[in-house]
């Protein structure tokens, strides 16, 4: 729980299995502190995360989600982020243009060897969550 | 401007084995394959009707046949999308096209109201862009979620507006299956249903506004449909409908369809 606003968000992250998942379990092998938040989901590339799947995530109860992937150019498929890298715009839009802060949703790359990266996106999301508040507040009330 | 169609109907009946167009019996319009012999003086050019899933569905059951078809121009960029998609093969489809009056492009808010070679009628000015979606467009992010969960949860879960798209053909649908939109809940819980359909229209819809049109519930659906051609306009430079030459940038790699922002 957070100290000063006694609310604690649920993330769910996609994270592709060649990268980020590799990147995530390199900061817990280095016993690097990543927010407790994160719920991952493994999936083989970012590519595979469909909009459904994120829209899901959302009425699932997450107040954010991250889709987390190869940068451009390292994808173990050659080019399935690039997929990820314009449909995620897309639907950050979309959220926003039914009225739910895009703000929470994010894309972000982070490769094997970027442990500390991992945690920087991570606590920087989280953070920013934190502060929007609950997204039940948002699609129930 | 019918008279100048049927003749151009007459003539294709000689080289194509039918022509798809509406026609008028027992006081109904239905779509209809018109064939030689047929009476002619029974077809219709109203309502809008999108006689390019008509022209799919035949090109699928009879692989070998030629067909024309009568089109607006909302169903000739139905068109282009759905060659592009292997749902018509251009090679057996010939369009005898004709343009909207003026009155239907204002009231369609159609920015394109003639196909591009029509047989009969003047091409009209543009209507004007849907004024709603500048308006909604501009509402804070609270007020946007109110308009759209009101306008949502008159939802039936017809389908209505899946069924009538000329640009819904998948087989297996994102709507219907479980993991992503919970059957016995009616109106669909938002955003599930409407944002699913609203995501997959990018780069497909045509603006031929059926959608709307055929929605029971009055929901404005091209507000939202609008905003994705927009987006994808932006994003990627795509018109959809306008260039059957240009394929679909969402599964292009970076280097064939970079970002344009």
């Amino acid at each position: 729980m957070s100290v000063e606003s006694g609310f604690d968000p649920k993330i769910v992250a996609f994270m592709c299995n060649w990268c980020t998942y590799a990147g995530a379990d390199n900061a817990g092998v280095a016993r690097m502190e990543s927010p407790h938040n994160i719920l991952a989901v493994r999936v083989m590339c970012s590519g595979r995360v469909s909009p459904e799947m994120v829209i899901r995530a959302f009425r699932s109860g997450a107040d954010g989600v991250l889709v987390m992937g190869c940068h451009i150019g390292d994808c173990h498929y050659a080019a399935g982020n690039h997929r990820t890298a314009k449909r995620m715009p897309l639907l950050r839009n979309l959220l926003g243009y039914v009225g739910i802060n895009p703000e929470r949703m994010e894309l972000a790359w982070v490769s094997a060897g970027e442990a500390p990266r991992f945690v920087e996106v991570t606590q920087a999301f989280t953070k920013k969550i934190r502060n929007l508040g609950p997204l039940a507040q948002e699609v129930t009330e | 401007m019918i008279a100048a169609i049927r003749e151009a109907v007459a003539e294709r009946l000689g080289s194509c084995d039918g022509v798809v167009a509406l026609r008028r019996r027992n006081g109904g319009v239905a779509p209809h394959l018109f064939q030689k012999g047929d009476e002619l003086a029974e077809m219709e050019l109203s309502p809008r009707y999108p006689l390019m899933t008509v022209v799919s569905r035949l090109h699928k059951a009879f692989p070998a046949i030629r067909l024309g078809v009568v089109a607006r121009g909302c169903d000739e960029r139905a068109y282009v999308e759905m060659a592009k998609r292997n749902q018509i093969d251009p090679t057996r489809l010939e369009i005898i096209g004709f343009a909207c009056t003026a009155e239907e492009a204002q009231a369609c808010y159609c920015r394109e109201p003639s196909p591009k070679h029509p047989v009969a009628g003047t091409p009209p000015a543009p209507g004007p862009p849907n004024p709603l979606v500048a308006k909604y467009d501009s509402l804070p992010l609270e007020e946007r979620r109110s308009f759209w969960k009101k306008q949502f949860s008159k939802c039936i879960k017809c389908y209505g507006c899946r069924n009538i798209c000329p640009e819904c053909f998948c087989e297996a649908c994102a709507m219907e299956d479980m993991a992503w939109v919970e059957p016995g809940l009616l109106a669909p819980p938002f955003p599930t249903f409407h944002l699913i359909r609203a995501m997959h229209m990018a780069s497909r819809c045509v603006a031929c506004r059926e959608c709307e049109h055929t929605c029971p519930a009055y929901i404005p659906l091209t507000v939202l449909y609008d905003l994705m051609r927009r987006d994808i306009a932006d994003l990627l430079g795509y018109i959809p409908g306008a260039d059957i030459e240009a394929q679909q940038p969402l599964s292009l790699s970076l280097e064939q369809a970079p970002l344009k922002k």
